[in-house]
């Protein structure tokens, strides 16, 4: 890997990133859920931009400039709040959408510090979560694009990086 | 003891860890940002506050400032808990006199090691 410079602010490669984003989302679920979690084949990318359950959204500001985001369906919204919580969660709620977004987080956290040798110092924005039905996700252009899929006993969910040069 | 964080989340698991470890010494009391916590720290004696970092309306960093700078809460031991894991951040934190820094994600036993540590000095 090479350290970025101001020319080339997103020098490192795809495979990287992804792997960053698993070793993030692998120790949030170690230290937090008692738990690991499998890295799982990259999602089709055919698939439907339109999908029901949550979507848990970060902002990262700075010399590179993007989103982390972890989408799952609302079952797995639900189970990612118990083990968090250790708590009962019968249905998606504003405790299962603070949960999630902790979540995010934790593992947008974990890679920003990992990345941030390599891109400068990065901000982060506080987690907006939705849940619902029928979204539809439409992302921009950006520079990279890392889509990263999570599975674990009792579901799979779907981390997304997206880092672009700062427009100045 | 206070426990400042905007994630209801890590507020439910810092005051389970709390009770279970037996480190939750009196009433724990709760802020969703350090404006609030000020609030709570002006009706209550607290002994201890663990405090998240990024926050809305009042940050952490700001809320440690404010303590610094007023003669009563001067010397009350603050646990920096946050995701940010930049140096320059950690550093900020401690030159401003937080006691102790946990990263999130943490373990129960990490977080129970490093107050009971605390506490016992």
């Amino acid at each position: 890997m090479t350290p970025t410079t101001a020319e080339t602010p997103v020098s490192l490669q795809k495979e990287e990133v992804a792997n960053m984003v698993f070793a993030a989302a692998q120790e949030m679920f170690v230290s937090m859920m008692g738990a690991e979690v499998q890295l799982l084949p990259e999602p089709d990318a055919g698939r439907s931009d339109v999908f029901d359950g949550v979507l848990s959204l970060i902002g990262l500001a700075g010399a590179v400039a993007g989103s982390g985001a972890l989408i799952c369906s609302s079952e797995v919204a639900c189970d990612l709040s118990s083990r968090l919580l250790m708590s009962e969660c019968p249905q998606v709620d504003a405790q299962t959408l603070d949960s999630v977004g902790e979540i995010t987080n934790m593992i947008v956290g974990g890679l920003k510090n990992l990345i941030e040798p390599y891109t400068g110092e990065l901000r982060m924005s506080v987690p907006t979560v939705i849940h619902g039905k029928n979204i539809f996700l439409r992302n921009s252009q950006a520079d990279m694009a890392v889509a990263v899929r999570c599975g674990y006993p009792q579901g799979e969910f779907e981390l997304t990086v997206r880092l672009s040069a700062a427009r100045k | 003891m206070l426990i400042v964080d905007d994630s209801t989340a890590i507020r439910k698991i810092l005051l389970r860890v709390l009770n279970q470890t037996g480190l939750a010494l009196g009433q724990v009391h709760e802020a969703g940002d350090g404006k609030q916590a000020l609030e709570v720290m002006a009706l209550h004696e607290i002994s201890l506050v663990l405090s998240d970092i990024n926050m809305p309306n009042m940050d952490g960093l700001e809320f440690l400032r404010a303590l610094r700078a007023s003669e009563r809460w001067r010397t009350v031991p603050v646990v920096m808990i946050t995701t940010e894991g930049g140096q320059a951040k950690v550093q900020e934190a401690i030159e401003l006199g937080a006691a102790s820094y946990v990263r999130k994600p943490f373990s129960a036993d990490l977080l129970r090691d490093k107050l009971a540590a605390l506490l016992s000095q």
